[in-house]
């Protein structure tokens, strides 16, 4: 949010509305209306005195109305930007009365009541629909009895009460008594999967209350026992089924299949009975719980309708913003030039919503790729910086993630006593934007030339804090993080003296440190203006159009003789059943009049350079690039002998299946030259277990789609699976619909494989059918085996390699963050499109290869980027020319220069050097300086760790 | 009797003041994967033991054999130092490079005469959080039994 905020090339209209859209793709016309917020944003500090003077006090929205607010506030405290806004229905200034208490209290005049709304009418290339979900209100569902007990919270609700900031600021409270609860239980799937007309899975719902229980726990130990009750635990998402598994392992959590069919409190004690049925004995049975947490579905945002009008697009039956049908683009809208992304066209989670909102930006650029603004720099003065060292120290709360552990009071006294700190001050979030600004005071207030911060982790917010620095002219390598809460607050919560002197001590280094932080200035390089793009699957192909579109030169390399990748091999695909084969001729008509230079039959050999300037020798020529997206994809699992496959000709895989669909050219499917008369699926096989932990995603609705296409052609079908896991656009509703043309689902245990076995011409299927309670006996013409995605070896391995790119543990390549950064990877200027990253659907490859286009197109528009000046430097004084450095670097960064005649000294590249300071290590007469991390500095660290003692 | 009473509240003095002892632990991080290992236990609340203070560098090969050496000088009970795996070091081999400067360093130390114990090479990568809380519990238990280093003012006392 910050960075939009402080983006010089973004708007932003916040309480705003759009009323009004005219005109085409690339000139559209669109009106805003901004609501008043009656107080002034430019005056507003955002310091609160309003709210405090105001008599009002309403539920706050933003914590699901568990907490309070005035009728002037700030809607959260982490809100861009930190302006107050009156809440004019509940306000009590009208026209009758007169209170005007926030007015006389505002000591800078910003609150003005007679403010019109007003409406600003702005040119547009074209729109990106971000207006995300909102949660069903389980009010009016009787069964839950959400409207009659105070101890039934929504999803959401519970979500706020574990949030540091929030109503409890984090502390697990029964409403009735606030006394910890000993026992809660969750309720999956409330207001969806067929219940309030809702047929869609809410996709994020089952990872949430799997996390919060998880978290409930670590904030409340006295919790004794969580129960899940589910209907299937969607762990689909990568890294989501070894959190799943991590969280079996808590003997704490109970996960326990079935529907509550009704929720009773208990008038005397508020406590909770859940009625169920056991599904293992079908029993009824009744849970006694302190409280239960119902995972609210998620809805179209409320305006939905309303905004559908204006901009002229369909929505789908589902209520959400209707996608693309015909290239199974679920970026676009119906509309040219109008995009969606995240929740706006169905659930999605954090993931896949973030590389969405790339994949949007991609489509969205190509209207607008004429006017790219140039990237303007603004004129300011450095502070100087000589003389003694002036520390300031800024110390952050983040909400109760820090203070609610550290004593922050006795390190703020403790700071003050440390040698040159001059300033020391402590902050509820230093990373809002009001305390930002209050830091750069500060600098300027007490001349400080270091700055330390004590908060979250440098990973993510150093650039935050330096860039503020930067901003008010203070070198940004004159600042120095601690990370007081990931790596302490967070990890010795239960012991919060030890973590206290932990902080401190790691405070105190910081500080010594600092003194010996030297200011650094960033070198600049040019950028190659083009993209190569690895991999001719559906990602690396929509990738490279995307490019293309916005006037990139692409080059798309692939190994194989034909592009197409597994598009070639399938029949229709999800969501809507397009032809793969009809996509795959547009796709590749489309990349046939586009500028994308294909080679076919080409590997790549060898990569070399870095960020922007890439120099990749291939089997037929030599490339440069300014970056790369890798999109080689992944493999089908291979079952081998598992289930005879490889013994048995009707011993299928879905992916075999489907070629056979794809070549009945809409008739009747034939197996070994028959038409079965039934056939069977299992489910999981090489995904799940022990070897593969990870789930494969697209098999649940694989399965489901071609259980439909048999009972197309009367084929008796039954699916043997431990979750379905039908996630993505429209794959809940055909799973509703295959149940609702009799395929038989039939539950089998995780640790007990159905068995197959032959007998005659056909294969006999014995499984134990959980929800049966009773073995389960089946004779079948056919099994499909429903194989997962594996990495593509050795593929993977060797692009791990060449490209420096870590993989993650299930053997995908890794993303630079699973939220963050979904598309990125820790080396600069390479990114991930597809099956490589986590197995995906064709369209969710599509749409993630449009992200990474994104993320690349925003590098390569560059004509220089700014090179990070923590590299290393050589004294030539006092360098003796000796190659240690010269023969120890892989960069191939140090070279030796003669200087004058017989003198050689080293030097070092500064594009080339990494700034891993290995050479600093090595070098015997200690001549290089691993600059901001030099001898000096660590030296520092150590001395005073150690001086002082724990 | 009386000497015997002595030696025994002796013994329990020096018994409480063992148990009492608390190690000091410099641990060396790279900035990629190990310091991202300890946010990632961070993220995921794994509690461990907080006897220890984390220096980040930029990777585990700038670690030279001198900032060890003046660890163990100034007191320190135990040095760890911490990487990449191989293969997913973001300087390609610069672990490897750790690898060989480590040899040296720990050859050092034994000449100091401190047990090798007190000096390992670890790896942990960005993802595991569990890993690194483990690896801390782990060394900082291993260095606690060892007690004070003979070089810290524990150890002279002692």
């Amino acid at each position: 949010m910050m960075d939009v905020g402080r983006h010089p090339n973004i708007e932003l209209y916040t309480y705003s509305e759009v009323t009004h859209v005219e005109g085409k793709a690339g000139d559209f016309r669109v009106t805003v209306r901004r609501h008043p917020r009656y107080v002034d944003e430019d005056l507003c500090t955002g310091c609160g005195q309003c709210s405090d003077a105001c008599p009002i006090v309403v539920p706050n929205e933003f914590d699901a109305g568990l907490g309070a607010r005035r009728a002037i506030y700030s809607p959260f405290s982490q809100a861009v930007p930190n302006t107050f806004v009156i809440d004019r229905e509940s306000c009590l200034n009208d026209d009758f009365l007169v209170c005007e208490n926030c007015r006389k209290a505002c000591e800078r005049d910003a609150i003005n009541y007679d403010v019109a709304p007003q409406d600003v009418t702005i040119s547009v290339g074209s729109l990106i629909v971000a207006t995300g979900i909102d949660v069903f209100d389980p009010y009016t569902m009787k069964t839950y009895g959400y409207s009659v007990s105070q101890n039934i919270l929504t999803g959401l609700e519970f979500e706020r009460m574990l949030n540091a900031s929030g109503p409890t600021q984090g502390h697990v409270l029964r409403p009735t008594d606030r006394r910890v609860p000993k026992k809660i239980a969750f309720v999956q799937c409330v207001g969806v999967r067929g219940e309030n007309d809702c047929q869609y899975c809410s996709l994020f719902c089952c990872m949430n209350s799997v996390k919060d229980a998880l978290l409930a726990k670590d904030h409340a130990p006295e919790i004794e026992e969580i129960t899940i009750f589910y209907s299937d635990i969607r762990a689909f998402g990568k890294g989501y089924e070894s959190f799943y598994n991590r969280t079996k392992e808590r003997d704490y959590i109970k996960y326990f299949k079935g529907k509550p069919s009704k929720i009773v409190e208990d008038p005397a004690s508020h406590d909770l009975t859940i009625y169920v049925e056991d599904t293992l004995t079908g029993k009824p049975m009744e849970v006694v719980s302190d409280m239960v947490i119902l995972a609210s579905a998620g809805l179209p945002s409320s305006d939905t309708l309303k905004l559908a009008d204006v901009l002229g697009i369909e929505l789908g039956q589902d209520g959400f913003f209707k996608t693309e049908k015909e290239n199974a683009q679920l970026l676009r809208s119906t509309k040219e030039g109008i995009f969606l992304c995240g929740c706006a066209s169905g659930p999605e989670d954090i993931p896949d919503s973030v590389a969405q909102g790339s994949g949007a930006a991609a489509g969205a650029e190509k209207y607008v790729a004429d006017f790219r603004l140039p990237e303007t720099e603004e004129e300011i003065t450095p502070i100087d910086v000589g003389g003694p060292p002036r520390i300031g120290v800024f110390l952050c709360h983040c909400g109760i993630n820090i203070a609610g552990v550290l004593d922050i009071e006795t390190m703020e006294e403790y700071v003050r006593s440390l040698p040159n700190v001059v300033h020391v001050q402590n902050d509820l979030f230093l990373c809002s934007d009001g305390s930002q600004k209050l830091l750069q005071e500060m600098i300027k207030e007490h001349r400080l030339n270091r700055v330390v911060s004590a908060a979250c982790t440098p990973r993510t917010h150093e650039p935050i804090f330096q860039e503020t620095c930067a901003r008010i002219g203070l070198n940004p390598y004159l600042f120095e993080m601690v990370n007081v809460r990931d790596q302490c607050s967070w990890v010795h919560s239960q012991e919060p003296l030890l973590a206290t002197q932990r902080a401190m001590d790691q405070i105190r280094m910081a500080v010594a440190r600092a003194q010996w932080l030297e200011p650094l200035e960033q070198k600049e390089i040019s950028v190659e203006g083009s993209v190569l793009v690895i991999g001719g699957g559906p990602a690396g192909i929509q990738s490279a159009l995307d490019l293309d579109a916005q006037g990139f030169p692409v080059t798309l390399v692939e190994k194989e003789k034909e592009l197409g990748g597994r598009l070639r091999f399938l029949d229709r695909l999800l969501p809507e059943n397009v032809p793969a084969v009809d996509l795959l001729q547009r796709k590749l008509a489309q990349l046939k009049a586009s500028g994308v230079r294909v080679f076919t039959e080409t590997e790549i050999k060898e990569v070399g350079g870095f960020v922007g300037n890439f120099e990749v020798s291939t089997t037929k020529e030599t490339l440069k690039v300014g970056s790369i997206i890798l999109a080689s994809g992944s493999d089908v699992y291979d079952p081998k002998d598992e289930y005879d496959y490889e013994k048995y000709s009707n011993v299928l895989t879905n992916m075999d299946l489907e070629g056979i669909f794809a070549q009945t050219d809409g008739g009747e499917a034939l197996i070994n030259g028959t038409k079965p008369k039934r056939v069977a699926f299992i489910q999981c096989v090489g995904s799940r277990n022990e070897d593969n932990p990870h789930c494969s995603r697209i098999c649940c609705p694989t399965t489901v789609k071609q259980a439909l296409r048999f009972r197309e052609q009367g084929t008796d079908v039954a699916v043997f699976y431990r979750d379905m896991r039908t996630v993505g656009h429209g794959a809940e509703e055909q799973y509703r619909a295959a149940r609702g043309v009799g395929v038989v689902f039939i539950r089998y245990p995780d640790d007990q494989k159905p068995v197959v076995t032959k007998s005659g011409k056909g294969l006999r299927i014995q499984a134990f059918g959980t929800m049966l309670n009773d073995t389960v006996n089946m004779e079948v013409d056919a099994v499909i085996l429903a194989a997962g995605m594996v990495p593509k070896e050795p593929d993977t391995n060797t692009f791990k390699e060449m490209l420096k790119v870590p993989r993650s543990p299930d053997g995908f390549m890794m993303e630079r963050h699973p939220k963050l950064g979904p598309v990125e990877t820790t080396t600069d200027g390479i990114f991930l499109a597809g099956c490589v990253q986590s197995p995906k659907s064709a369209a969710e490859s599509m749409a993630q290869a449009s992200a990474a286009a994104g993320k690349a197109a925003s590098l390569v528009c560059r004509e220089r980027i700014k090179l990070d000046p923590t590299i290393c430097r050589v004294n030539e004084a006092l360098c003796r020319g000796c190659r240690t450095c010269v023969s120890i670097c892989d960069f191939h960064a140090p070279e030796l220069v003669e200087t004058s005649p017989g003198i050689f000294v080293a030097r070092i590249n500064e594009a080339l050097c990494k700034g891993c300071g290995t050479c600093a290590a090595w070098c015997p007469t200690e001549a290089i300086a691993a600059q901001h991390f030099t001898d000096q500095q660590i030296e520092a660290m150590l001395e005073t760790m150690l001086e002082e003692g724990l | 009797m009386t000497e015997k009473k002595t030696t025994a509240k002796k013994k329990t003095a020096k018994k409480t003041e063992k148990q009492k002892f608390v190690p000091k632990i410099v641990a060396f991080a790279c900035n990629w994967c190990s310091y991202a290992g300890a946010d990632n236990a961070g993220v995921n609340r794994i509690q461990y033991s907080p006897h220890f203070r984390v220096i980040r560098t930029m990777c585990s090969g700038r670690v030279k054999p001198a900032f060890v050496l003046k660890a163990f000088e100034m007191g320190a009970d135990g040095v760890l130092v911490s990487g990449c795996h191989f293969g997913d070091c973001h300087y390609i081999f610069g672990n490897y490079r750790a690898v060989e400067l480590f040899e040296k360093t720990k050859k050092l130390v034994h000449l100091l005469g401190l047990e090798d114990e007190r000096l390992r090479l670890e790896w942990v990568s960005a993802a595991e959080g569990i890993r690194w809380a483990e690896l801390i519990n782990e060394f900082v238990d291993q260095i606690t039994r060892l007690g004070p280093s003979p070089l810290s003012e524990n150890g002279k006392k002692s």
